[in-house]
């Protein structure tokens, strides 16, 4: 219960995206992770060495995307997560589906073991059923799901266009570029804008907290921010 | 208590001035020491100390200028430089230079000097530039609210600077400096707690480190702190720091070092909402900054804007320096002619005439050579990074650079390489990271610099009269391509590892001082003239004894000891064409500078400059000659830019390597041209 939390919210995402794409589809490929999440396939691909990298998935050059065996139980435990707080909202609080299914991608990234263990005991005792034996969600749950993504629109920074402007959710780099990107400023609640782009298309140049930066878009990618 | 301090005789006090790039830290250590400086290397490492005094009332203070940094955290030399030199030297006080027109950027630096418990007098620059911005800064609430004085100044116009030196004065004199305290939040705080009571039971830990920030540093994964803990044998902190991380990533959902810097940068705007009012927001007004931007870095104008500059830059170095380097070359020559005479006056010896003239006023001759385009390049370098415009430089380049495994500002360094090596390779300090410094110094030599034209001229005169042009341009292009070839297997093979980030300030433009950009210029002119003519002298010297032994011997024959080098290592040239002693010879010449191969071939083929042609053409062929031009290309940079090599990599071993892989590299492609030459039927 404890490791999949060294996954940040992010990647979470991504596992859970790759699970379900696997369940249906049978083989996952950067497209179409980038297409079911609404994503640019830079950032898929950057998402991807991450992940490997955590030994979450697996990826020949330019093959098909697999989980490890450690990755397929990691996005089962995220999709349970997100399964017991969909119930909560709709059979204990009364939430509608849509409603619900919205907020319980949000939430399941910031709630803690504790409360998800006290949420599937009172789940239980209310409903009778215990948690672990329910199965997947009814259908219509992606539909619902990109719709509620679509509702928040958050994107990687280097999707947006000159003159756009977003709130930066959170930054999927690790090591020294993570490290430099808050240091500059770049942390999670800042307001960002995109000024422009080199003449070669790369870097771009960004305003954060008043100054001027400039950032490759290999950078910018993994950069979250909610647009406004 | 004052009144003791003052009569005992004190020793002198150090002060650290620390800031982030472009807040005008440099402009602020020149009014402080004026022209009392002296610049060098921190040890072992490619990063420069400038130190300068200071005298007040009385008192002496050594001031340390430490790198330019936004941070100080472990990941690059100029951070752990900035944050050891404060925690291990211990300065008495330490000014941080602050860019009050962005003063939230800047104060994080200053959070966490004050969070090390560092004594910090905060200089508040460019006050003018802030009020232009419609910025009002209420100083006396930042300072009780930072906890400590802060002076407003201007360094530009010398605006503050005698209210800094008083307030520091009076700052070393305190001695308890209480560390700052950021609330990180309840449960942040916890694990401090917890992780502070473990590291004060290593006494030989708390006695080097402030707890508190060692606590944090280690929650913010920092590699140094953690290796070094390993050393010691602190298992406890270590374990408690992986339950702590555990615990935090638990309960907060978002790993923890995002979360610390986003309190840091809470406090902050505290802070600042505090003791800052605008009068206008800033996404309202396009600055003047905004506007010049808005041409400069335009999709279309960017490219040839740049290509403009770039040909400013090397049009004022170079067509400016060609007439100043005659002029040192002249005085030179005439000085040579009035010590010569002078020596046969007195009757000196032929022997010691020559070592005079020849070799020690000749060794300095070629170390002054350099200087006017050195200086020429550093005011022109100066001048683009004083005013902004190198950021942009590297942002517009980035992106060419970026696929050849090197950094946007990579370029100018590897473009003034054309005109020579020497100021080309001292321009790679504006590149902050040590790999793509090393690599682009590295590679740099390969730029065929203007020296090398004699040469491919003579050669090309010779042989290639019909196709003079491409000749030479395709040896320019070779080099290149060389350069790229070269520099990838270097980042593949030497420099292995994460790409550096190239998340960059684009400072606002502004108008260079005449002051700052002439220090400037002076430091790199006379850092060259002391550092790199050393090595220079020294080979020249070397050349000429080998040139005049054993006794008697005519200069530079074929039995003198350099003729006998020549003629061992003759064979070694001849699967490439010209195995010659008096090839070898001309390639030993021009280590001490690419153009003396021409005159060296002239002096061993008894002939003047006007002959040379002539000559060349009956003793080599049009490949021969062609592998020996990429020879000189290719083999061992010029003994200036060995000397330029060495003072900039601050290392024996890789001015070693530098040597050693060019004259391999030149070795192999003059062969391989040769072979491959003779196969397919060429010459």
């Amino acid at each position: 219960m404890t490791s999949d939390l060294t996954v940040s919210p992010a990647m979470q995402d991504y596992l859970e995206a790759i699970l379900e794409l696997a369940e249906k589809e049978g083989v996952v490929r950067v497209t179409d992770i980038a297409a079911k999440m609404g994503i640019a396939k830079a950032s898929v691909t950057q998402a991807m060495s991450t992940l490997a990298n955590l030994k979450l998935v697996k990826q020949e050059r330019y093959g098909p995307i697999e989980l490890t065996p450690a990755g397929r139980q990691e996005a089962a435990k995220i999709q349970r997560r997100h399964l017991l707080l969909y119930r909560f909202l709709v059979e204990i609080l009364g939430v509608d589906a849509r409603t619900a299914q919205k907020d319980a991608c949000l939430i399941e990234h910031v709630v803690s073991p504790l409360t998800l263990a006290r949420l599937a005991e009172y789940l239980e005792k209310e409903t009778g059923i215990r948690h672990e034996e329910v199965g997947g969600i009814n259908e219509g749950k992606e539909a619902v799901a990109m719709e509620a993504l679509e509702a928040i629109d958050t994107r990687a920074l280097s999707e947006l266009k000159k003159g756009d402007r977003g709130r930066v959710v959170r930054i999927v780099a690790a090591g020294e570029i993570r490290r430099r990107l808050l240091d500059m400023g770049v942390v999670p609640g800042t307001e960002i804008s995109v000024e422009g782009a080199a003449p070669l298309g790369d870097p771009i140049e960004v305003k954060v907290k008043g100054y001027h930066l400039s950032l490759r878009q290999k950078e910018a990618a993994a950069i979250f921010v909610e647009r406004l | 208590m004052e009144a003791a301090a003052i009569t005992k005789p004190e020793r002198e006090k150090n002060i650290a001035l620390v800031g982030n790039p472009n807040s005008g830290k440099t402009s602020i250590f020149n009014d402080l020491t004026g022209a009392r400086q002296h610049v060098g290397n921190w040890p072992g490492v490619t990063v420069e100390k400038k130190e300068g005094k200071l005298i007040f009332q009385g008192q002496t203070y050594n001031i340390v200028d430490l790198p330019g940094t936004y941070s100080l955290g472990a990941y690059s030399e100029d951070e752990l430089i900035a944050r050891n030199f404060i925690l291990f030297d211990k300065p008495d006080a330490v000014i941080n230079v602050v860019d009050a027109s962005n003063l939230e950027r800047n104060l994080y630096l200053t959070i966490q000097l004050l969070e090390m418990g560092a004594s910090v007098v905060v200089a508040l620059n460019m006050l003018d530039e802030a009020r232009a911005r419609k910025i009002e800064i209420n100083i006396p609430r930042l300072a009780q609210a930072l906890g400590v004085p802060v002076v407003p100044t201007v360094a530009t116009r010398g605006e503050g600077i005698k209210e800094l030196v008083a307030t520091v004065a009076k700052k070393v004199r305190e001695t308890i400096c209480q560390p700052l305290k950021v609330n990180y939040g309840s449960e942040i705080e916890n694990e401090l707690d917890k992780l502070e009571q473990i590291i004060k039971q290593y006494a030989k830990l708390a006695a080097k480190y402030p707890a508190r920030w060692l606590a944090i540093k280690l929650l913010e994964d920092d590699m140094r702190l953690q290796e070094e803990l390993q050393k010691e044998g602190a298992r406890q902190v270590l374990d408690q720091v992986v339950k702590s991380k555990k615990q935090l990533n638990e309960i907060l959902g978002e790993e923890v070092e995002a979360i610390i810097a986003d309190r840091r940068y809470g406090f902050i705007n505290g802070l600042v909402k505090e003791a800052v009012t605008r009068r206008q927001t800033l996404e309202e007004r396009l600055t003047l900054s905004d506007k010049i931007d808005s041409i400069v870095t335009n999709r279309y104008l960017g490219l040839p804007i740049f290509l403009l500059a770039m040909w400013a830059v090397f049009q004022f170095t170079f067509k400016l320096g060609d007439p100043m380097i005659g002029w040192v070359e002249s005085a030179f020559e005439g000085l040579t002619g009035l010590a010569t005479g002078w020596l046969e006056a007195l009757g000196a010896p032929q022997l010691l005439i020559s070592f005079i003239a020849d070799g020690i006023i000749g060794g300095l001759g070629s170390v002054l050579v350099f200087i006017p385009p050195i200086f020429l390049l550093f005011l022109a370098i100066s001048l683009l990074e004083d005013s902004g415009y190198m950021a942009r430089a590297a942002y517009i380049m980035d992106r060419l650079m970026h696929a050849l495994g090197l950094h946007g500002k990579s370029f100018v360094p590897l473009l003034i390489g054309f005109g020579c090596n020497v100021p080309a390779i001292m321009a790679t300090r504006t590149l902050e990271n040590r790999k793509d410094r090393l690599i682009t110094i590295l590679i740099n030599p390969l730029m065929s610099c203007t020296a090398r034209l004699p040469v491919y001229v003579l050669f090309t005169g010779a042989f290639f009269t019909a196709k003079q042009g491409w000749v030479i341009f395709s040896l320019y292009l070779l080099g290149i391509v060389l350069a790229i070839i070269m520099g990838k297997i270097f980042k593949t093979f030497l420099f292995k590892g994460e790409t550096a980030p190239f998340v960059m300030e684009l400072p606002p433009y502004r108008l260079p001082t005449l002051k700052g950009t002439m220090i400037h210029m002076w430091e790199r002119g006379s850092s060259f003239v002391r550092k790199a003519g050393t090595v220079i002298v020294g080979v020249v010297v070397l050349i000429w004894v080998l040139s005049n032994l054993p006794l008697g011997v005519a200069y530079a024959s074929q039995e003198s000891l350099i003729g006998r080098l020549g003629t061992i290592l003759a064979p070694v040239f001849k699967p490439a064409g010209f195995g010659t002693w008096e090839a070898a010879v001309a390639l030993v010449f021009g280590i001490v500078a690419k153009e003396v191969v021409v005159g060296t071939l002239g002096v061993l083929y008894g002939v003047e400059e006007d002959g040379l042609t002539a000559a060349i053409a009956q003793s080599w062929t049009p490949l021969s000659a062609y592998a020996f031009m990429v020879m000189t290309l290719i083999y061992i940079p010029c003994v200036a830019a060995i000397g330029a090599i060495r003072r900039e990599t601050n290392s024996w071993g890789w001015t070693a390597f530098a040597i050693g892989y060019s004259l391999l590299l030149g070795w192999v492609m003059a062969v391989l041209v040769f072979q491959v030459g003779r196969i397919l039927g060429v010459g």
